[in-house]
């Protein structure tokens, strides 16, 4: 009881140490959290609704880009008496009224076929709902919920946008939804019947997909060959599974990173609770030794100074979740937008509390807490009774020991670096081995502190005289602590550093590539984007007016679509292209002057850098890709850059296109004005000659810029945990220091006895601490740059198969060092004002 | 009236509830259909637009076999009693329901639009097996999932169909399957008689509101051979159909809880149709009627007076806990008829969409009269 006692009065008397030290735990646990959320939210809404909309189905017949024949369906349903089959017509569109827009699913279903397949828990009121979804036109169901916060009633009009047309559909019927999980799943859902969706998204006579529940074993097995046997060769079979999980290893890589940036402000929390419990420790080794020559025993001091630590993690830890729940709405926005940018269209309408997010995060914050205390607890108990009383002792045992860190740091650097040599160890590899660096990187600061602060002695005297060599000196006297701080420091610094250089270089990367792929003037496609990547056909007879435009020297026609498969879709991109745009296509592989002949010829197809990454496929190797004619193997020409996917994409160009895919629609066209012409008089007759179609025009330039807003808004999620790594460093270097610094309250006062000004201590405070920032501020940099390296080279290269250029920004390291400077400064002050306040002979009295 | 456009538009449009419990809901979907009741969806006025019967008509067949667009609903009521060359035997009931949603058919975009669903109801009673096996489909007139019309006739639903085979004497060809429930028909059906107009030519009113009656007209014998299936067994099999025509726009009135319908096939060649209004208060609705045909073809309208019907036994649902008359005992004196129906198997329930017993009945003439073969269709217990 009295050693809580004693505990406690400990906390009492610091209050700004124990609170800097929560803060610091709430921090790294509210990242952690929040991205988890981020995650998690935008996952599950994903599958959830995924889920919702397959029902039971077991597999899904799947066609080409332009779906499937209606045929095929009545063939499979009454021709072969398979009834366990429903058609699907899905899409996106977007609903737009006074309370705002939403991006909504559509799914038309066919109510009479689906009884053994799908599960839409929905209850109507009566029995017209039905009847008016199935005998109305424009009529649909929605879930209660998303009506309310639509401003929707049961009855009501509202229109909605989908395939570049604006239409009005009325709500019959509300959908209830009779847990949270199937709420979660039909939130974004507009159900309708089959004919309204093939209307509304101008898919008449076509099916987005069939859904079939077959049979578990033989029989399954029988029927799969059956239906199989009947489908035209662009069909195919796929178990209906892999979509969802197709999509989820899509945006993995993605999720991954920002678990591992936030991981990273956790590790950053974890040296400031260490610090923080160290120095708890070290303050009262007086107070520990002397309890312990009076009996108390090791496990007793152990169990206090751990429960110190519980007492400061549980209340870190519940501040953070908080914290963590509310970033991680916002977090989720982010997330979102990019998964909507990068990959396909989710909508996630709120975010669940996770009780498994809020367990890990929870579980991780108190367990770092305790890890982090554990060496400072050890430590207390580890000496006898008399070294504890001795504070050099302390000193002595930790300068000693810095040799051995040092070589430990060596090798667990190396380790890493091995780590990421190894090419099979994949992303999570990568982030293994550059977290095995940062800590093996942080075992050698104690020993770069002492050397440095050697090195620095004769400039400090130089410039402060005698205040300045005691700064320098006492930098290295009180090690156990400038050396926790420093490493801190460096770790948080270097990851705002290689995440800064990183992103910048991808940003050069990409406008460098954007320059050599959008070369074109002017650029039209149809406006709605409700599809994601992927864009409505344009309207033909648009076409046949915009193909002899004056202005134009010359256009290229391009289709964008994916082919569904086992495996998730494979994105094609197929372009009528004019030679010369071709010739300046950024190639990484092959040139274009070799490729274009049976390219254009439609004879080769080229890939991008992600496709060839992660199929391992180069120049020469053959592509196999499921057309309307069958399956198909196309030789590669050309590996090009491309930073639009990191899926990938096949590039294909529109000979080949049409004769492999029974589509001859297309959805973008860019023109290249004739010489004189400007893009925006080009825009113009393409502007007049558009009509009624709502088409968006686009200038290359402003193309350029739009590609960069949606490269930014990717980025601004990892510009956010960014920050908050930044502001858990700054605390951290801020409550080391002053801890540091609050616990030389004595050393000060006999330094005052002897004669030193108030002006002088702070000279000698300010001093310590300014090196110590300056330290930590320098090495950042190479670590900094390191990390860079390895995100650019390693995670990058491995999560997303992009290769980029490395530009190190001389902002972003002037930025950490300014950083770790002010706050070092900062964190002299406080110990500085509280010295020139108190009286001496008082703070030689109270410490002794 | 038996399903007079009643039970029909009941079916129908609580198969259609039905449907709107998919999922989590379905478990639950059995009472509140229940709830909702049989009478209050049918009391419900007709959607303007809908042709009425409400004046005797002049019936054209075989025109008048087909499809009659304009009324919002219409069914081929099919039912037969067979025998395998053992003496083995079967009941069967093949029911295809046409249901319009709205007057016209919309001008759409999309082949799947249609103002018009199907249903059918496809049972077969193995009487030696003592087994009932029944299924339920719905589909939507469209894209050839389900319809009816043409010349010859064929109303179908996916694989189930009814298709015209021969005009004079006019003949079906009826063929349903359903694996799960382990079932299939193949049958030829010729008429023994010409079409027998019910109520009043044809015009059978069920209610005292004018517009409240259908078009009615039976085939009340057809010869019948073909296979049946059960199991994984198939049996030759021949034997008597019973077919019933109705399309009508309006429903059962607010008082009438239900309704019992007899088609028998007496062993003198007379055939015999009969129903019963039962209304709220378990009385019998001065509505009820009936139809008697003689041996040569002439058909004599039936007054609720000149029949006397009495439930001498009952059967509980085991499914539904609903108890069912079982043994009929049906009185004509004015024709000599004093009959005893008893089911071939006690369990005929089709738990569908729309609950109700329909089922095979044995026909036993009381004091050595004469007897035959039926069905029974009783609803609104």
């Amino acid at each position: 009881m009295i050693l809580w006692r004693a505990g406690l009065r400990n906390a009492l008397r610091h209050p700004w140490l124990t609170v800097l030290a929560v803060i610091g735990v709430s921090l790294g646990v509210a990242v952690v959290n929040a991205v988890d959320l981020a995650n998690e939210a935008s996952q599950r809404a994903f599958r959830i609704a995924a889920q919702t909309v397959a029902g039971r189905a077991t597999h899904q017949v799947v066609g080409g880009p332009a779906g499937l024949a209606e045929r095929i369906y009545t063939d499979i349903r009454v021709g072969r008496h398979f009834r366990g089959s429903a058609p699907v017509v899905t899409g996106n569109l977007l609903l737009k009224n006074a309370a705002g827009a939403a991006s909504l699913q559509v799914i038309g279903i066919d109510p009479f076929a689906e009884p053994p397949i799908r599960s839409f828990s929905s209850q109507f009121a009566d029995s017209a709902v039905l009847a008016a979804l199935v005998g109305r036109p424009g009529t649909a169901l929605m879930l209660r919920q998303t009506a309310r916060e639509l401003g929707l009633q049961r009855g009501d009009s509202f229109s909605v946008e989908a395939g570049g047309l604006s239409r009005k559909l009325t709500l019959v019927g509300l959908l209830e939804a009779p847990d949270e999980l199937s709420r979660l799943g039909l939130a974004s859902l507009l159900v309708t019947d089959i004919a309204t969706a093939q209307e509304i998204l101008g898919w008449s006579g076509r099916l987005s997909r069939i859904d079939l529940v077959l049979p578990e074993g033989s029989a399954g097995e029988r029927l799969l060959a059956e239906i199989r046997s009947a489908l035209p060769a662009g069909a195919a079979i796929i178990p209906a599974g892999s979509r969802a999980g197709a999509l989820d290893r899509m945006t993995r890589a993605f999720r991954l990173n920002l678990t591992a940036l936030s991981l990273l402000a956790l590790v950053v929390g974890m040296f400031l609770i260490y610090n923080t419990m160290t120095f708890s420790v070290v303050r009262r080794r007086r107070l520990i030794g002397m309890l312990r020559a009076l009996g108390v025993s090791r496990r007793q001091i152990f169990a206090m100074i751990l429960g110190e630590a519980l007492i400061i993690g549980v209340a870190g830890t519940v501040i953070g979740l908080v914290c963590g729940t509310l970033l991680g709405a916002e977090l989720t926005r982010l997330v979102t937008r990019t998964i909507n940018d990068l990959y396909f269209v989710l909508e996630v309408r709120r975010v669940p509390l996770l009780p498994g997010a809020l367990l890990k995060a929870g579980l991780l914050g108190i367990a770092a807490t305790l890890a982090a205390a554990c060496p400072a607890a050890l430590e207390a108990t580890g000496a006898p009774p008399r070294a504890v009383l001795s504070r050099s002792a302390i000193e002595a045992r930790r300068r000693k020991s810095v040799p051995l860190l040092a070589l430990i740091g060596l090798l667990t650097m190396l380790a890493g670096g091995a780590l990421l040599l190894f090419e099979g160890g994949g992303i999570v590899g990568g982030f293994a081995g550059l977290f095995a660096v940062i800590i093996g990187y942080t075992l050698e600061i104690p020993a770069i502190v002492v050397l440095a602060a050697g090195a620095l002695r004769p400039v400090m005297a130089a410039l402060f005289g005698v205040i300045g060599k005691m700064a320098a000196r006492g930098v290295v006297v009180s090690l156990s602590r400038t050396g926790v701080a420093t490493a801190a420091m460096v770790v948080a610094l270097s990851a705002g550093i290689g995440v800064g250089i990183m992103v910048g270089g991808f940003r050069l990367t990409v406008q460098s590539w954007l320059a050599n792929w959008l070369q074109a003037d002017v650029y039209l496609r149809s406006s709605d984007s409700g599809g994601g990547r992927y864009r409505p056909p344009l309207d033909p007879a648009l076409l046949q007016r915009l193909t002899s435009l004056p202005g134009a020297e010359s256009f290229s026609l391009s289709r964008r679509v994916s082919i569904e498969g086992a495996q998730g879709g494979t994105e094609i991109f197929s372009l009528a292209v004019p030679k010369d745009a071709f010739l300046r296509y950024p190639f990484k592989e092959g040139s274009a002057r070799d490729a274009w002949e049976s390219f254009s010829r439609g004879d080769s197809v080229l890939l991008s850098e992600p496709y060839s990454y992660r199929h391992h496929l180069h120049r020469g190797d053959r592509v196999t890709l499921r057309t309307d004619r069958g399956e198909r193997s196309f030789p590669v020409s050309g590996v090009i850059f491309d930073y639009g996917s990191d899926s990938g994409i096949v590039l294909m160009s529109r000979v080949a296109y049409l004769r492999n895919f029974q589509d001859r629609e297309v959805d973008g066209i860019s023109f290249y004005a004739r010489e004189g012409v400007t893009s925006g008089e080009l825009a113009d007759q393409i502007r007049k000659r558009g009509g009624e179609s709502r088409i968006s025009i686009i200038s290359n330039r402003e193309l350029r810029s739009a590609t960069m807003t949606v490269f930014d808004r990717t980025f601004q999620i990892t510009g956010v945990l960014r920050i908050v790594t930044m502001v858990v460093a700054f605390v951290g270097i801020l409550s080391a220091l002053m801890a540091m610094q609050v616990e030389r309250a004595r050393e000060l006062a006999v330094l005052r006895a002897v004669g030193l000004t108030p002006r002088q201590v702070w000279g000698v405070v300010c001093g310590e601490t300014a090196l110590i920032g300056l330290i930590a501020g320098l090495l950042s940099i190479p670590l900094g740059i390191a990390e860079a390296l390895v995100l650019v080279y390693v995670v990058n290269l491995r999560s997303f198969g992009w290769t980029m250029q490395l530009s190190i920004e001389p902002a972003y390291l002037l930025q950490a060092l300014l950083l770790s400077l002010c706050a070092a400064l900062l964190a002299g002050v406080y110990p500085s004002l509280l010295m020139a306040r108190s009286s001496t002979a008082l703070a030689l009295k109270e410490e002794g | 009236m038996r399903r007079l456009t009643a039970i029909f538009i009941a079916a129908a449009l609580i198969g259609l509830l039905s449907l709107a419990y998919w999922s989590v809901g379905r478990q639950k979907a059995p009472e509140k259909r229940e709830a909702l009741g049989v009478n209050r969806i049918l009391a419900g006025a007709p959607a303007a637009g809908f042709a009425r019967a409400v004046a005797p008509r002049r019936f054209v067949f075989p025109r008048d076999h087909g499809p009659h667009a304009g009324f919002r609903s219409e069914w081929w009521y099919f039912t037969g009693n067979l025998t395998d060359g053992q003496g083995r035997r079967f009941g069967y009931q093949l029911t295809l329901f046409r249901v319009a949603l709205a007057p016209q058919a919309p001008v759409r975009g999309s082949r799947w639009g249609s103002n018009e669903i199907f249903m059918a109801h496809f049972a077969v009673t193995d009487v030696a097996g003592k087994r009932f096996r029944y299924a339920e489909r719905f589909s939507r007139a469209a894209l050839g999932l389900a319809g009816a019309g043409g010349t010859p006739l064929a109303v179908r639903l996916e694989d189930w169909s009814a298709l015209e085979s021969a005009e004079r004497p006019w003949s079906m060809k009826l063929s349903a399957a359903d694996p799960e429930a382990g079932m299939a028909i193949e049958l030829d059906l010729r008429s023994l008689t010409r079409e027998i107009l019910n109520g009043e030519g044809g015009l059978s009113r069920k209610g005292g509101r004018p517009g409240n009656a259908s078009y009615y007209y039976s085939m009340p014998r057809m010869a019948t051979s073909g296979t049946i299936r059960v199991g994984q067994e198939s049996y030759r099999v021949s034997g008597l159909s019973w077919l019933d025509r109705e399309w009508s726009t309006s429903a059962l009135e607010e008082e009438q809880a239900g309704w019992d319908w007899f088609a028998l096939q007496l062993d003198d060649g007379r055939d015999l149709m009969f129903y019963r209004l039962r209304r709220r208060d378990g009385s019998a609705d001065p509505h009820s009627a009936g139809t008697l045909v003689t041996a040569d073809g002439a058909s004599r309208q039936l007054r609720p007076d000149q029949v006397q019907l009495e439930a001498i036994g009952w059967w509980t649902s085991p499914a539904s806990g609903v108890r069912y008359p079982s043994v009929w005992r049906m009185r004509i004196p004015a024709h000599g008829i004093d009959l005893e129906l008893t089911p071939r198997l006690a369990d005929q329930e089709l738990a569908a969409s729309f609950r109700y017993w329909e089922g095979a009945v044995a026909v036993r003439g009381r004091a050595g009269g004469v007897g035959g073969s039926g069905y029974v269709e009783m609803t609104g217990y």
